[in-house]
C-alpha cells in the first residue's frame, strides 16, 4: 500500500476510536478486509478496539452513504469519499436524513478510482460537506468534460445501439441497489399495482426499464458511475443518466449534490424556465 | 410493417381538467373539425402526470403522446405546470437521447378558451406523427401483429 493511503487508514483509525470512545458516534461505517476474502468491503465499527480494521485503499469504490439510510435517528459516522459527500449532500437537500445524526470523516484530494470511468468526469475532489478532513485539500480546481460518446451518432443509430445495449439486461437490479439515489420503498420495477413495467426480460420491457430508471435519477444522479460498476453485463448505464445531468447543467445550471440548502431539479422551478421544444 | 399511406396513429393526450380538457370541450361543442386519432385521458392538472405514464403509453403501443396542461401562470393549483415543465422538458430530452423521434412526445400549453388552438395544435401533432410512421415499440417488432394475434385469439 502507497503511503498516502497508509496515513490516511492511520488517520481514519485513530479519529474513529476517539469518536467511538468519546461516544460522540454510535458505529462509524467505513471500509476493512473482508473476513475470509480479505477484499475491501464495507465494515460498521461500533467498538473503540476494533477502530484498527478501518482502512482506505483505492479500491474502496462502493458508495457507503446508502446505509446511513439504514441508521436513521442515531448518530452514526462515516468515513466518505468526496463523491460520498455529495450523495449525502442530496439526502439533505431531500430531507431523507438529518444533518445532525451524521458525522463525515471526508477525505480530501480524491484521485479518483482504478476502475470507475465516471472517476474521469469528475470535477469535485474534495468533500462538499464534512465534519473532519482528512488530508491536504486540492488546491487546483478542475472541470473536467463530461464526455458524450454517442453524441456523433444519429437517432437512429443511438436507438439501435441502446436497443443493443439493453437487450444484454438481465434484470438483476443490481444498479439500483448500489445506486445511492434509488431509496423508494417501493421500486417501480418490483410493484404490480400498477405494473409500471414487465417483470421479465425481453427487449422491449428492459428499454422500458432503462428509461424509466433513467428518468427517476434526473436532477438527482450525480454521475458517480456505481451503476456501471455493479452491472454484469457491463451495459453503458450511464450514457442515459450521463445525459439528463448534462442538460439539468446546460438548461437550468443545476448539478445535484453540492448544496444542501438547494431544492433537487424537480422539487422547485423558476418563471422563466425554458420550453426548449414544446409546441407554440 | 403497417403502410404508412393508411396509418392511423394512436395518441395519448392527457389533459389537464380545468384548461386544456375544456379547450377540446370548446372545440367540440363549437363544431370544430380535428382529426379524430387522439385518445383523450383527463388528469387534474399537468403536474400528475408521471413521466412514467408516457414511457409507458410508448410501451403498449401507442404511437405518439400529447401533453397539454393550462398556460404558465394560470394553473388551477397555482404552480403544477410550471413542476411539470421541469419534468416534460428532461422526459422529451431523454427520449431524443434514446432515440424515440421527438415528434412522438409533445407537449403544450391551451388555455379553457382556445379551442381553436386546440384544433390546430391536434392537426399538427396528428401531421407530425404521420410523418415518423408507426410506433414499432422499443424492440422494433410492431404492434400490428400482436392486435392480430389478439383479435383472432392465435
Amino acid at each position: 500500500m502507497e503511503n498516502k493511503y497508509l496515513e490516511i487508514s492511520k488517520k481514519i483509525q485513530e479519529e474513529s476510536r476517539k469518536l467511538l470512545s468519546e461516544g460522540k458516534v454510535e458505529r462509524i461505517i467505513g471500509f476493512g478486509r473482508g473476513e475470509f476474502t480479505k477484499e475491501i468491503t464495507p465494515i460498521f465499527v461500533s467498538d473503540p478496539d476494533r477502530a484498527d480494521e478501518l482502512l482506505f485503499t483505492p479500491e474502496c469504490d462502493m458508495m457507503l452513504a446508502k446505509y446511513l439510510l439504514d441508521y436513521k435517528g442515531s448518530k452514526t459516522g462515516i468515513v466518505a469519499k468526496p463523491c460520498d459527500t455529495r450523495a449525502i449532500t442530496v439526502y439533505l437537500a431531500e430531507e431523507l436524513i438529518k444533518r445532525e445524526e451524521v458525522f463525515i470523516i471526508g477525505i480530501n484530494d480524491c484521485e479518483g478510482l482504478d476502475d470507475n470511468d465516471a472517476c474521469e468526469e469528475c470535477g469535485i475532489r474534495n468533500p462538499v460537506v464534512v465534519d473532519l478532513e482528512i488530508g491536504q485539500p486540492r488546491k487546483e480546481e478542475i472541470d473536467p468534460e463530461i464526455k458524450d460518446e454517442l453524441e456523433e451518432m444519429t437517432r437512429e443509430e443511438r436507438f439501435e445501439y441502446f436497443q443493443k445495449e439493453f437487450s444484454r439486461c438481465i434484470r438483476c437490479y443490481a444498479c439500483r441497489e448500489a445506486c445511492f439515489v434509488c431509496t423508494c420503498d417501493e421500486c417501480f420495477a418490483d410493484s404490480n399495482q400498477p405494473q409500471w413495467v414487465g417483470a421479465s426480460i425481453g427487449k422491449r420491457d428492459n428499454f422500458t426499464f432503462h428509461l424509466m430508471r433513467a428518468m427517476h435519477m434526473a436532477g438527482r444522479c450525480i454521475n458517480c458511475g456505481a451503476c456501471e460498476q455493479a452491472c454484469p453485463e457491463g451495459i453503458n448505464m450511464r450514457a442515459l443518466t450521463k445525459h439528463l445531468y448534462r442538460v439539468a447543467k446546460d438548461v437550468y445550471q443545476f448539478e445535484p449534490g453540492l448544496d444542501p440548502e438547494e431544492k433537487t431539479l424537480f422539487a422547485t422551478y423558476k418563471l422563466n424556465d425554458s420550453e426548449q421544444g414544446f409546441l407554440d | 410493417m403497417a403502410a404508412k399511406e393508411n396509418f392511423e396513429p394512436k395518441i395519448l393526450a392527457f389533459l389537464c381538467n380545468w384548461c386544456s380538457y375544456a379547450a377540446a370541450d370548446l372545440a367540440g361543442s363549437s363544431r370544430m373539425q380535428y382529426p379524430p386519432q387522439i385518445r383523450v385521458i383527463r388528469v387534474p392538472c399537468s403536474g400528475r402526470i408521471d413521466p412514467f405514464l408516457l414511457i409507458r403509453a410508448f410501451n403498449s403501443g401507442a404511437d405518439g403522446v400529447l401533453v397539454s396542461g393550462c398556460h404558465p401562470g394560470d394553473c388551477h393549483y397555482l404552480d403544477g405546470n410550471y413542476y411539470a415543465r421541469r419534468r416534460f422538458l428532461m422526459l422529451k430530452e431523454l427520449m431524443q437521447y434514446a432515440g424515440i423521434p421527438e415528434e412522438r412526445v409533445n407537449f403544450t400549453w391551451c388555455s379553457a378558451s382556445e379551442g381553436k388552438r386546440f384544433a390546430a395544435i391536434v392537426d399538427r401533432v396528428v401531421a407530425r406523427i404521420k410523418e415518423v410512421g408507426p410506433w414499432e415499440g422499443f424492440d422494433g417488432r410492431g404492434f400490428a401483429r400482436r392486435e392480430e394475434e389478439m383479435a383472432g385469439g392465435k
